[in-house]
């Protein structure tokens, strides 16, 4: 056999994620405490054996690239193989930036020229979920396909989010619908796709001879290969499977984390999750602290209340303060008395001594940000809130505000601008 | 500091320390909720510039070396530097086990020379503090010393356990082997800094101990010995009581030993484990708690490595809990030491509020509803048919039973 390869496409603007993703990748947005988004693509790619990747990147690739690195705890720091990040290069236009998925891999075949791999693997670096693609792989040569797609059951509402593919009872597509408003079929496609290696090159080529496409997997090559009955094939995926790439959805599947049992099994011992881990001591309950179902990482410190929230490393909440129903990432401070409820706070934040940082009812949505809507408060990376400032619903505190950027407190759907970034 | 070999005493089996020793040297008890004892002595190392480590050991090595690996928690994986595993090993002229710290330092003279290290620095692997090598490095060059010792200062009680030093000035008059009574409140740390060259004459007699056979007679040769004083938090783990003090001081609102320095992080070989997960009914307070932990019970006062997992309704108190334990709901745990992989059934009690530590040896399993005495120790692979009607009575000691080992 040969050795397999897989690109991930990790470029997309992520816009849906509102600040999250504003200054870095969506696939390196933080993840249940202590992972970032992206390490379940990867962690999947070597679980299931696969040591050669490329990691497609575009749109601001600094915090995926530091996360990355030389692929050490993947185990992807090889002699031969590895992990590549492919960021696009100049070429003969001053844009020359991915026009879409396709445009993507077709810039990057290059990278397949010396490898010898009998099919390509295409993954998204933006969804949560556990998938042994080995035997995706069975399955399409069982098939005899020329390109298999991963997919698996949605909702009846949720069809018009995605990619929706019908099939027949060999699982042969029929249909290849993009975002339908109505469909027979409730089969999505995880945006994984296996590709026979020549079926893959001629298509590519073929698709970007085409004026009129846009060089997207989901949008021109896919419905283009059904609809002239080329071997595509559906392979069902039953276990959990979720794209993060909207604010609610992020929240709600940070949450499912804390069910019982939870959505997706993170003490995993045959599938473990892996990541880059920095060296922080362990956990730290504090007399009287309350905690309960949360997930908190090394380096944290409570001595308030945490619940049903998860703290990545280094998190500190102090005394007599409240956290509920959010999500706190690496080393925010929560100050004494402060009360956090239903927030998302990025790195180093600091809520200053009884700030209360999502309060009341109200639901007017953000002025700024169409995406947050549902209540949730945003609060950008090394933002300061002054102390007892309060922050209503759905507002949103950009990154690096400071406490003089306050006047007075934040309105359900305010806005707190913080220093433009330089770039 | 290029110009330093370090060679770490990594320790023996220490009987003190009973069943955690049965199959690990004592540098290699886990401690702190996720280090090895030896950590703090490597990362002391690394922060201070020392990029070529020698692990002296011979106690059941395998512990060690799959902590220590290549080196790289510790960024001694480089192409300049490294850290070596020195074990005993055969030649044509000797055989057998080192006979003591001199001894082991000797038979693996060729390393030590091999590294042209102007200066070798001993380190016992078996203490807990955190200190910069600079500054001793810095007295001893101020000194123009031949030989230069860390002191630390320690309570009149406590002579007894240490080398204690008597001083003339700056100048080292005298040494006392673990003395009873004593007018010295200075105790040798363990850890000595040699000229390379003064080291290896004074080797050439064949000494069996540092401290006996090679510090003494420089000092009574009038070789110039200084002393550099060590005021930081310093702590010999070698015995049960003060590993297990040593672990619960941790625990204290401000503890004397910070783990969460910045500037000076206690590096470790870090295992992939996802975050602490406290399901319902989880109640942890004024504990040290690792990634990896699954927490469904009450846990107080307490230490719980990577990976432990609390059933609902058990509790664990002023207790130990290494790598992989578990504890099932109902069962209460207290003033115990859990090595790794150990397992207590559902509605088990082991130990007790009295003065004795418990201890439930590695792999070790205590059947549903049974009790283990406080004070009694079950041996690593210890199981149900060591149990009479459901009991190990306090104090009773249940041997090792390696061959019975089944679990992974």
């Amino acid at each position: 056999m040969n050795p397999r390869y897989a690109f991930v496409l990790a470029g997309g603007l992520g816009s849906r994620l509102c600040l999250l993703s504003e200054r870095r990748a969506k696939p390196a947005v933080p993840f249940a405490g202590k992972y970032r988004i992206i390490d379940f693509t990867l962690s999947n790619c070597v679980n299931s054996g696969i040591y050669d990747v490329g990691v497609l990147t575009q749109y601001r690739p600094t915090s995926l690239r530091q996360h990355i690195g030389i692929g050490r705890p993947w185990d992807l720091d090889r002699t031969r193989g590895g992990v590549q990040i492919l960021q696009p290069s100049l070429g003969l236009l001053d844009d020359d930036w991915y026009q879409g998925t396709a445009d993507a891999i077709h810039r990057n075949l290059v990278h397949l020229r010396r490898r010898k791999s009998d099919e390509v693997l295409i993954l998204s670096g933006d969804h949560v979920y556990k998938m042994d693609y080995s035997v995706l792989y069975a399955f399409h040569k069982a098939s005899n396909a020329a390109c298999t797609v991963a997919v698996t059951e949605v909702p009846a509402e949720g069809i018009s989010s995605f990619g929706i593919l019908e099939t027949d009872a060999a699982g042969r597509v029929t249909g290849f619908l993009e975002k339908p408003r109505q469909a027979s079929s409730r089969l999505a496609s995880m945006g994984v796709y296996l590709f026979d290696r020549k079926a893959l090159f001629e298509w590519l080529a073929e698709d970007a001879a085409l004026k009129d496409s846009t060089h997207d997997f989901g949008r021109d090559l896919l419905p283009r290969l059904v609809g002239r009955g080329a071997a595509v094939y559906a392979y069902r995926f039953r276990g959990y499977w979720q794209d993060v790439g909207t604010l609610d959805s992020y929240y709600q599947t940070n949450m499912e984390l804390l069910g019982e049992p939870p959505a997706l099994e993170l003490h995993d011992a045959d599938w473990i999750l892996h990541t880059q881990s920095a060296d922080r001591p362990p956990v730290r309950f504090e007399p009287r602290n309350r905690t309960a179902r949360s997930l908190i990482c090394n380096g944290s410190q409570v001595a308030g209340e945490v619940v049903n929230s998860i703290l990545s490393p280094g998190v500190i909440v102090r005394a007599g303060a409240v956290v509920r129903d959010s999500i706190i990432m690496n080393d925010t401070v929560i100050g004494t008395g402060a009360r956090v409820d239903r927030a998302v706070l990025d790195k180093e934040v600091v809520v200053g001594e009884g700030a209360k940082v999502g309060l009341g009812e109200a639901t007017t949505p953000n002025q700024a940000c169409e995406h947050l809507v549902s209540g949730l408060v945003l609060v950008g990376k090394s933002a300061r809130i002054p102390p007892g400032v309060e922050v209503g619903r759905n507002a949103r505190i950009g990154p690096g505000v400071t406490e003089a950027d306050f006047t007075a407190a934040v309105p359900a759907g305010g806005v707190i601008r913080g220093p433009e970034p330089e770039h | 500091m290029r110009d330093t070999l370090a060679l770490v005493l990594s320790g023996g089996g220490a009987e003190q320390m009973s069943v955690l020793t049965s199959e690990r040297a004592v540098s290699a008890i886990p401690f702190g909720g996720k280090y090895r004892v030896i950590d703090f002595v490597l990362s002391n190392c690394c922060h201070s510039g020392i990029d070529r480590v020698g692990i002296l050991t011979q106690h059941a090595p395998t512990s060690l070396h799959d902590h220590v690996g290549s080196g790289r928690g510790w960024n001694l994986d480089r192409r300049d530097a490294r850290v070596l595993i020195l074990q005993p090993y055969l030649t044509r002229a000797h055989h057998g086990a080192y006979r003591g710290s001199a001894d082991a330092v000797a038979r693996n003279w060729d390393v030590v020379s091999g590294s042209r290290a102007r200066r070798t620095l001993v380190l016992p692997g078996d203490h807990v503090y955190k200190m910069d090598y600079r500054g001793l490095f810095q007295t001893h060059e101020q000194n123009e010393a031949a030989v230069t010792l860390a002191v630390a200062p320690v309570p009149a009680e406590e002579t007894h356990r240490f080398g204690m030093v008597q001083l003339d000035g700056q100048r080292i008059s005298g040494l006392e082997e673990k003395p009873r009574a004593t007018t010295s409140r200075l105790a040798s740390m363990g850890v000595v800094l040699f000229e390379t060259a003064v080291l290896g004459e004074a080797l050439g007699s064949s000494p069996r101990d540092l401290w006996v056979d090679v510090l003494a007679p420089l000092i009574q040769r009038g070789e110039r010995v200084a002393v550099h004083r060590f005021e930081g938090y310093w702590e010999d783990v070698g015995t049960l009581d003060t590993y297990y003090r040593a672990n619960l001081d941790l625990l204290e609102p401000r503890p004397r030993l910070m783990l969460d320095d910045p500037e000076w992080p206690i590096l470790t070989r870090d295992e992939e484990r996802p975050p602490v997960t406290m399901r319902p009914g989880a109640e942890v307070e004024a504990s040290l708690v690792a990634n990896g932990c699954q927490v469904a019970g009450r846990v107080q006062r307490s230490i719980l490595f990577p990976g432990v997992k609390v059933e609902r309704g058990a509790e664990i108190v002023d207790s130990v809990v290494m790598q992989d334990a578990e504890v099932g709901s109902g069962a209460r745990i207290q003033r115990a030491i859990l090595d790794k992989l150990a397992c207590v059934g559902a509605g088990a009690t082991v130990g007790g509020s009295g003065r004795e530590l418990t201890l439930i040896g590695k792999y070790a399993v205590v059947p549903e509803r049974a009790r283990v005495g406080a004070g009694a120790i079950l041996g690593v692979g210890a199981g149900p048919s060591d149990f009479v009607a459901d009991q190990v009575a306090p104090g009773v000691r249940i041997a090792d039973r390696f061959e019975l080992i089944a679990r992974p």
